[in-house]
């Protein structure tokens, strides 16, 4: 279902709100864009369906989220130490409705994440299932698929 | 070959290694790493694959061995090969994937076609070869490694002429393949078709020896025990609060420090006691899914030997020199040596047949919570990896301690060493590790 000009706007200014949160490390209001049974998935495979039989990089909910997020905030996480300074870039968005009256929404996306004498890139594609709430929405399901999924990683730290 | 003994002598390598101190060389040393692929790498048997990636003829994966890299097939006559991943005619890398089914791998470049013993099948054009030219003669088919192994399911090669039996290098750690292996009501294991590549940048020992170390996970991973400690009990809906119960599992203090006890064998080998005691990681009478489980475990080995089974609770069971095998969570990691200074660990979890799905999905956790690039936990560990190697690459202050707990060691009439409180798995490590490289070559 196509979506109005308004809404397919209001979509998108989630998404660079929630870009922004990350960049700025608002870990905290970040997380408060989801629902509270709402799910970050970030797969170990192209095209994986299964998040029980098969291991994913992150399938996590916000009560496992909250610990995510905390950690970030502490000030021993090691690998955090200095803290990595982030942009998010999200762009070739397109949203549809959906059934249950809230919306999907797939973005392609890169983060650099600089830290010391470290800098890395991120790149894939993100899929959402949004709810409305009020005049914004919460998210029910974020995936990210990183384009390298299946390959060798150094540590990931601050979410994509 | 020789050119490297010289290099670096055996008394060099004797040099480094004090009972209680390492010399930052053993980590940061080119020569001393070349030099350990040939006498540690080269020499000993090395984890492969898992039969349960080669069930049919044909199935193969791609991995690596010391320096090279491998392809593990099983061939149309059931055994399996291990094989240099190269092309005999002008040595290009032939397979280009981690694993499938093929029954003949053809080089792109001119088309040699070979089987999956090696052998070569067919070349294009033939009659433009000479007459000596024989599909039939071995310097024409992709090198074969001579000696390949399997101990229940795990298949070791390597690259020694002249080894000693694998099951006589597993020694006391064919235990802890026994004991996964014999979790499965099934009586089978089966490696998930999912597993994660890490890569560090430092030197392979550290791995170990962290996967070792009952000191640092107070320190290290204090930034996911706090605000585990913080969260509100099962909150999550997803895994019954096992990402919790395993963040809060590295809160050690005392009685970890005290009570987790360590062993050393003959051979490098290392294990500890298991620290996850709470919550959904220990098989509890209340679950549902245990009780399942353990009937089913039961109906195969009677009610002693499950008993017996289940409660061998042995933690990073460390295989010399880069297996590390945790049974009663299912889960496995093989550390890769790439240069002196750069690792990669492969982490892996299995299946065990017949028992409940979401005993599998556990594992399967269990693998995504330590294991996956994003945990909370390894980050943090490799973080120190790496700035030990930092440091270490640096000639400022050479000796490391390992010293902790020296002196309190129990020795047993069968070589092994226990302690608790100790740095001895490190120096179990280190003293197998002189003896490989300071041996005579064969």
């Amino acid at each position: 279902m196509m979506l109005d000009r308004d809404t397919q706007r209001r979509i998108e200014l989630f998404l660079f709100q929630e870009a922004k949160l990350l960049d700025a490390g608002q870990f905290e209001a970040w997380l408060r864009l989801y629902e509270p049974q709402g799910i970050y998935w970030m797969p170990s495979q192209p095209g994986q369906t299964d998040p029980l039989n098969v291991a994913s990089i992150v399938y996590e909910d916000h009560a496992i989220l909250s610990i995510r997020v905390q950690r970030l905030l502490e000030a021993r996480a090691l690998v955090l130490t200095p803290m990595p300074r982030t942009t998010h870039i999200v762009g070739n968005i397109e949203a549809l409705g959906h059934k249950d009256g809230g919306y999907t929404a797939g973005a392609a996306f890169i983060c650099v994440e600089h830290q010391a004498e470290k800098q890395r890139i991120y790149s894939g594609r993100h899929t959402y299932h949004l709810l409305p709430e009020a005049e914004s929405f919460r998210i029910k399901m974020k995936r990210v698929d990183l384009v390298n999924s299946d390959g060798a990683h150094a540590p990931m730290a601050i979410p994509l | 070959m020789n050119q490297l003994a010289e290099t670096v002598t055996p008394d060099d390598i004797r040099s480094l290694v004090r009972p209680d101190h390492v010399h930052r060389r053993a980590y940061a040393d080119a020569a001393v790493f070349a030099l350990e692929q040939e006498r540690i790498f080269n020499c000993l048997w090395i984890y492969v694959a898992h039969e349960s990636q080669l069930k049919k003829p044909g199935d193969f994966v791609r991995t690596r061995l010391a320096q090279h890299e491998v392809l593990v097939t099983r061939h149309t006559d059931g055994k399996i090969y291990v094989l240099q991943n190269r092309c005999p005619h002008r040595g290009a890398r032939l397979c280009m994937v981690d694993q499938g089914t093929s029954r003949l791998f053809s080089c792109p470049y001119h088309a040699w076609v070979f089987r999956p013993d090696g052998s070569l099948s067919t070349v294009p054009h033939r009659k433009s070869y000479p007459e000596s030219f024989s599909v039939d003669d071995p310097q024409n088919h992709m090198q074969r490694i001579n000696h390949v192994e399997s101990y229940r399911g795990f298949v070791f090669a390597t690259l020694n002429e002249t080894p000693e039996p694998l099951v006589d290098h597993l020694g006391q750690m064919t235990e802890v393949i026994d004991n996964l292996v014999d979790r499965a009501p099934d009586g089978e294991v089966e490696i998930a078709d999912s597993s994660f590549t890490l890569e560090y940048r430092g030197n392979w020992k550290l791995h170990l020896e962290n996967a070792a170390d009952v000191f640092h996970p107070s320190f290290v991973h204090s930034s996911s025990v706090m605000p585990a400690r913080r969260a509100p009990e099962n909150a999550s809906i997803l895994d019954q609060d096992q990402t919790r119960e395993m963040l809060l599992a590295n809160g050690f203090g005392t009685d970890e420090w005290e009570g987790v006890q360590l062993n050393g064998l003959p051979g490098g080998h290392t294990y500890m006691t298991n620290f996850y005691s709470r919550g959904v990681l220990v098989h509890e009478d209340t679950d549902p899914v245990v009780v399942r489980y353990k009937a089913a475990l039961v109906a195969r080995l009677g009610p002693e030997r499950a008993a017996s089974v289940l409660g061998m609770s042995r933690f990073n069971n460390i295989v010399y020199p880069n297996l590390i095998i945790n049974a009663q969570h299912q889960q496995m990691r093989v550390t890769i040596p790439v240069s002196v200074d750069r690792t990669i660990v492969r982490v892996y979890c299995f299946r065990l047949k017949g028992a409940p799905d979401e005993i599998f999905h556990r594992a399967v956790r269990f693998l995504t919570t330590l294991g996956s690039p994003a945990s909370m936990i390894f980050s943090d560990d490799v973080e120190m990896l790496e700035r030990c190697q930092q440091g270490l690459a640096k000639d400022a202050g050479p000796w490391v301690d390992f010293s902790r707990g020296f002196g309190s060691d129990r020795h047993d009439q069968d070589g092994s060493v226990s302690g608790a409180a100790s740095e001895m798995p490190m120096r179990v490590q280190f003293q197998t590790w002189v003896n490989h490289m300071t041996a005579v070559a064969t």
